[in-house]
């Protein structure tokens, strides 16, 4: 474990992002995120490519083949431009709900459950494959992918949900209750250290019962993460919209080559389209 | 430090409400708090006028911003000195001065920070109406990223003078009373593509905010 990410191949780096090792609670609490952006980058333009590729397939039966290469270029464009559109965003809510981490980190944070998306669909990509050579239904390959890209990513925004509980760790006020009730309890609880709870001037403690009453109430730190599953289905919908814009991403076999097509519709439209030919 | 990361770190203290944005601090950090609101609501403001292509409208609509948060706020100041004043609250009267103005520019700064999902779905080809809906829910959370600020400035107040709650909401309700009139005032912010590019619409100042959103209630109910 004491390796260092630099000395990591890139299959051990893999390993090591699904295990969680680069988001340990204990690492994420003190405002850590020990993986270079640098190789994150690399994890998520490797997996996403992969998968492009095998998405693309689906252009060799119909004499596409250009679709490989398109698709290869696509898929990780998808991720890093949904990511460049909602960081922003991010980075304030997330400093809003005073979280642990700071600057760049979110960005890594944020990179970290990109990249586990991306793992979690590039092995997808040999199933994608084995369909694309045993049907010739463009709706229900269209359909699959959907799926599969919808599977990643509910496991990438459930890794970093996760993740976000020690990042978003106690809320200050009800470490002030804890401490006004037992103050010799303290130093036993597992309260990372946390500097902007320090930098807060200490109210001097009321042991009165209104007091504690008015303390204990749930206030300003739960809309903070209203704001913030706002956040998550913000990232959803830009995603999934994003991948219109960029489509084709398989290459109807009744259309010519393109890398862009038209803007029409949306997103939700054309799969509840798709599946209503497919069914009916 | 350089000037992006100095800003960069301005943001974060102003979000956390910490180091010269603290909540109980004795100075007002009333030029960083300005800077925000003038320059993160002309961008975002740049940002929102901008789906028509139109250089002259996002210009309108970036100076339009900034001036509906100042100009809302500004006006529910006498009202609020007023009211502090017969609470007995008048000396805690610049701490509640600052959370107001942190409220505002929480506001503008999550404005900015939401700017990259209006200029996508502008890119996505969106029309008008949607436009108006997209906006409208920018607007929205970021008053909800504003009145976190709020709050957590009159946390400290209010532990020390409950009366202080009657203030804030006082305030509040005020304020979103002359904000939506102040928004419809200076309309129009994404610019009708049917109409031609204006600073203000010509019916202005005739008729208000509530009365046109009751028409519309009453026309989406009736069936002739």
């Amino acid at each position: 474990m004491s390796e260092s990410p630099s000395q990591r191949s890139i299959v051990g780096t893999i390993d090591h992002l699904l295990r969680g090792g680069y988001t340990r609670p204990e690492d994420l609490a003190g405002g850590r995120v020990g993986i270079p952006t640098g190789t994150l980058l690399i994890v998520c333009l490797v997996m996403g490519a992969f998968y492009g590729a095998m998405m693309g397939l689906y252009g060799t039966t119909t004499d596409h083949s250009e679709m490989v290469f398109a698709s290869a270029v696509k898929v990780p464009l998808l991720f890093l431009l949904t990511l460049f559109v909602t960081l922003p965003s991010l980075y304030v809510f997330s400093a809003l709900a005073r979280s642990h981490l700071r600057g760049a980190d979110t960005l890594r944070l944020l990179l970290v459950a990109v990249a586990v998306n991306m793992v979690v669909l590039a092995s997808f990509g040999p199933v994608t494959a084995f369909f694309t050579f045993s049907t010739n239904s463009y709706l229900f390959i269209k359909l699959l992918n959907v799926l599969f890209f919808g599977i990643a990513g509910i496991i990438g925004l459930g890794f970093l949900r996760r993740a976000l509980v020690p990042v978003m760790g106690k809320p200050p006020i009800v470490e002030k209750a804890v401490v006004e009730r037992t103050p010799v309890e303290m130093p036993a609880l597992d309260v990372p250290y946390d500097p902007a709870l320090a930098a807060e001037p200490v109210v001097a403690p009321q042991p009165s019962p209104t007091n504690l009453i008015r303390t204990t109430r749930p206030p300003a730190n739960d809309p903070a993460k209203g704001v913030f599953r706002a956040w998550i289905v913000i990232y959803g919908i830009v995603g999934a919209q994003m991948g219109w814009i960029l489509r084709p991403f398989i290459g109807a076999p009744s259309r010519d080559f393109q890398w862009f097509r038209a803007r029409e519709s949306n997103f939700l439209g054309d799969v509840l389209n798709s599946l209503r030919d497919l069914v009916f | 430090m350089n000037p992006g990361s100095l800003i960069l770190r301005d943001a974060e203290l102003l979000l956390r409400a910490e180091g010269q944005h603290a909540t109980g601090s004795e100075r007002l950090p009333w030029r960083s708090l300005l800077a925000w609101i003038a320059c993160a609501g002309f961008l975002y403001g740049a940002a929102m006028g901008s789906s028509g292509s139109q250089a002259q409208q996002s210009l309108y609509s970036g100076l339009k911003v900034p001036l509906m948060l100042a100009i809302s706020s500004a006006l529910t100041l006498p009202n609020f000195f007023v009211v502090n004043t017969l609470l007995g609250l008048r000396d805690d009267f610049a701490e509640a001065c600052r959370g107001l103005m942190s409220m505002q520019a929480t506001m503008a700064l999550a404005l900015l920070s939401m700017a990259p999902l209006v200029l996508f779905g502008y890119a996505c080809g969106i029309d008008y109406q949607f436009a108006k809906v997209l906006n409208g829910l920018m607007f929205l959370l970021a008053s909800v990223c504003g009145q976190i600020t709020l709050y957590r400035h009159y946390r400290v107040l209010i532990e020390r003078d409950p009366r202080h709650r009657v203030g804030m909401f006082a305030w509040l309700a005020l304020y979103t009373l002359i904000a939506i009139q102040m928004a419809w005032v200076l309309r129009p912010f994404i610019g009708n593509p049917d109409l031609p590019v204006s600073f203000f619409r010509a019916d202005a100042f005739q008729g208000t905010a509530y009365e046109n959103l009751f028409q519309i209630l009453i026309d989406s109910l009736s069936f002739d």
